[in-house]
């Protein structure tokens, strides 16, 4: 596996951490304040940077252990052009999800929490399927 | 009338064994790009901007059109 395949699947699995430790932060959403919500919801994006961080600091120190040399993450014009495919992705993920998030919340009259954190958890939905565009390209 | 998809092989592999049996991560190193993209254009699966195909052509002295092809 190579180091942009470890970096991706870093991201994928900071990504996850954050969703699933909001999960559990956001059990009672419906009784929450909005405050409370957010304060989630921006600390959940916190971890999720400060854990893509850690994980792909802690994939290369374990990498060159076990490789016994230091990988360079050497970036080039395919790179870019991943790069390009995967926010064309994210985009549009995430333009449908805010579309189809406005079209619930009017519709079905849906509590403006629903919003917050659907809008955020799509987000990071495009991230994770953008992410896994690249490895299936990096395969 | 329009051209149908054309598919550009190369002799990129070949050529690094001609050179000395160079291996990929000299050759990325030499171009400045990485080894994932070498081993991308040497299945195919990748083709690379006029400006890296020049600069490969370059690193084995060969004319642009001896590295990339189309196979008819």
């Amino acid at each position: 596996m190579n180091i942009k395949l470890r970096n991706t699947l870093g991201e994928i699995i900071s990504a996850s951490i954050a969703i699933i430790w909001m999960y559990f932060k956001l059990n009672e959403a419906a009784t929450m304040s909005i405050t409370s919500i957010t304060q989630v919801l921006v600390l959940g994006i916190g971890i999720s940077i400060l854990a893509a961080i850690l994980l792909s600091i802690v994939i290369s120190i374990f990498s060159s252990i076990i490789t016994g040399r230091y990988e360079k993450n050497v970036e080039d014009e395919r790179d870019h052009m991943i790069e390009l495919y995967a926010m064309r992705l994210n985009g549009v993920i995430f333009g449908i999800s805010i579309v189809i998030i406005l079209g619930l919340l009017g519709w079905f009259n849906l509590h403006i929490n629903f919003g917050i954190i659907a809008i955020t958890l799509s987000g990071f939905l495009a991230s994770i399927s953008s992410n896994f565009l690249k490895i299936y390209f990096y395969k | 009338m329009a051209i149908k998809k054309i598919h550009i092989e190369n002799s990129v592999r070949r050529l690094r064994f001609n050179n000395d049996e160079m291996t990929q991560q000299e050759l990325a190193d030499v171009i400045g790009i990485s080894r994932q993209t070498i081993v991308a254009i040497e299945k195919y699966k990748y083709t690379p901007s006029l400006e890296l195909a020049f600069k490969i052509a370059l690193t084995f002295n060969k004319e642009l059109q001896e590295v990339f092809f189309i196979k008819k």
